[in-house]
């Protein structure tokens, strides 16, 4: 066996042991969570019956519903606001190529600290700190989003072409300017598409903040699961699929046109 | 700051060692440039062009020696000596996103109040002037294309325009045609030598064709293996000259690594 031949055999061997262990981690990870196929078949009809309770719809409450939506909508705009304007500086500062790894460091280590704890967690802690309805909600997402907004913004900033930085630079531009002109244009396009997706995701995500008193449509999950009354979830349904279209549809298009 | 004076020299090089990490690739006893001087400089490949113009224009620090451009020794942290000493990159290092005029503009960042800037709401008098560079340059009628849909030629002429927009005392441009076509190429440099001559400015070029040099510099200066090998008048630059800038390097891998080690720290010390 020639040295390279040997080479390339000890790294399909590496390969095929990495397989071989996350094969085993998901198979225990199966049997750890008591799935179970017999179960799934003998619950058919359960879940069968659940479906036929969705139709036909309550649609009586869907005017009730729409303006529980858009508060959630206004929860989701303004929490993603806020977490741009908090992200921009956090994502400078988190950007290994523009500040001292000693700053760096520790606000990648704050921030992804912040992205650790689930969003329903924060809502608790904010509707005991400041009551019941939609504000709590906003700071949890806007919380929750600067976790994730400010580290993609830094690893955004982080790839930016430094030859048009110091381009910038050389003109003798301020280091504001510098950040604005020369590394900022260029993350752009991807600043924005990204926010826009964080947007989408704070919109699902802000639904189940109801749930725990942190105001919108998540409100009415409860109750209306809560009193097995199908035909109105069956509305909410309805409604949460088309807003999350239309936005989907909506951050398509955005993206494409800053693209 | 004041104005120097045709005889004054505008970048005076003594005793300088530059390079990158450890490694020394250039080293110069002795260069000084007056103000309005076109000196070209040729060299091949790695011969330390680019090194002598990043050094100049405050990108790198100096090693070893004394440098002074435009009477001060500190030009990387200076902005205001940063303003006045434009570069021309072999890439044009162009903002990809933003409009031919918007780039232009980033040139009177310099003198321009944060504020403004920050809402890009340049005063009227940079816009005219901007516009006027654009015409001087040829490339008027195109301020509102994205820099990213225009040609290679003309991403140079605004590269060219961006570095006017300065109002720059001293002009470097570092292989600035190497990107070009043969016939664009002469083209672009006569534009660059045509600009800088109206407003009386000192011009650096890096280049790979003695016969553009001959053509359009007031100095030649020749270096190789980071050493200034020929400096004179475009004239008297002869095929033998160009051959001994062109040569294939004497200094093999060794003595290189001597070079090198002649500059490490604790010998700098």
């Amino acid at each position: 066996m020639t040295p390279l031949q040997q080479r390339w055999l000890n790294r399909k061997g590496l390969h095929a042991l990495i397989a071989a262990v996350l094969l085993a981690v998901v198979v225990w990870a199966f049997m750890r969570s008591e799935f179970n196929l017999v179960n799934l078949r003998e619950s058919g009809p359960n879940i069968l019956e659940f479906l036929t309770r969705l139709v036909p719809p309550d649609w009586s409450v869907t005017e009730l519903v729409i303006k529980a939506t858009i508060e959630t909508l206004t929860i989701a705009l303004c929490g993603t606001f806020i977490a741009v304007i908090v992200s921009l500086p956090l994502g400078f500062l988190a950007a290994s190529n523009i500040t001292p790894a000693w700053i760096s460091f520790p606000v990648k280590t704050i921030l992804g600290f912040i992205r650790s704890i689930p969003i329903i967690v924060i809502a608790v802690l904010f509707v005991a700190a400041v009551g019941l309805g939609p504000f709590p909600g906003v700071l949890a997402v806007a919380l929750h989003s600067i976790g994730m907004l400010a580290k993609f913004y830094a690893e955004e900033f982080e790839t930016a072409d430094k030859d048009i930085v110091q381009a910038v630079k050389g003109t003798g531009a301020s280091w504001l300017q510098t950040l604005q002109y020369g590394l900022f244009t260029q993350s752009k396009p991807q600043i924005v598409a990204f926010t826009i997706y964080r947007l989408e995701m704070n919109f699902r995500d802000a639904t189940v903040l109801g749930i725990v008193g942190a105001g919108g449509i998540g409100t009415y999950i409860l109750m209306y699961t809560q009193s097995f009354q199908y035909d109105r979830v069956a509305v909410l349904l309805v409604v949460i699929g088309v807003v999350v279209f239309l936005l989907d549809q909506i951050s398509f298009w955005v993206r494409k046109w800053v693209g | 700051m004041q104005p120097f004076s045709s005889t004054e020299a505008v970048i005076k090089l003594q005793s300088v060692r530059a390079g990158y990490g450890n490694t020394c690739v250039l080293s110069v006893d002795e260069l000084s440039i007056s103000s309005q001087e076109r000196v070209f400089i040729l060299g091949r490949s790695g011969s330390g062009k680019t090194t002598l113009s990043r050094l100049i224009k405050g990108r790198i620090p100096v090693m070893e020696g004394e440098l002074s451009v435009l009477g001060e020794s500190n030009v990387i942290s200076n902005r205001d000596i940063q303003r006045r000493i434009a570069m021309v990159d072999q890439d044009f290092n162009l903002i990809p996103r933003l409009t031919l005029v918007e780039n232009v503009l980033t040139g009177a960042l310099g003198r321009t109040s944060p504020f403004r800037t920050f809402l890009g709401w340049y005063p009227a008098s940079e816009w005219e002037k901007a516009e006027s560079i654009l015409a001087e340059v040829g490339l008027d009628g195109l301020g509102n294309r994205r820099i990213d849909t225009l040609s290679g030629g003309q991403q140079q002429r605004a590269a060219i325009a961006r570095a006017l927009m300065q109002d720059a005392d001293i002009i470097i441009a570092d292989e600035p045609v190497s990107n070009l076509d043969p016939e664009l190429a002469e083209d672009a440099l006569a534009l660059l030598v045509a600009c800088t001559a109206r407003r009386e400015v000192t011009l650096l070029v890096n280049l790979h064709q003695p016969r553009l040099a001959r053509k359009f510099a007031t100095r030649v200066l020749g270096l190789a293996d980071g050493c200034i090998v020929y400096d004179g008048d475009p004239e008297n630059l002869s095929t033998r000259d160009e051959e001994f800038i062109y040569r294939e390097s004497e200094l093999n891998p060794v003595s290189k690594d001597a070079l090198s080690h002649d500059t490490s720290p604790a010998k700098m010390a």
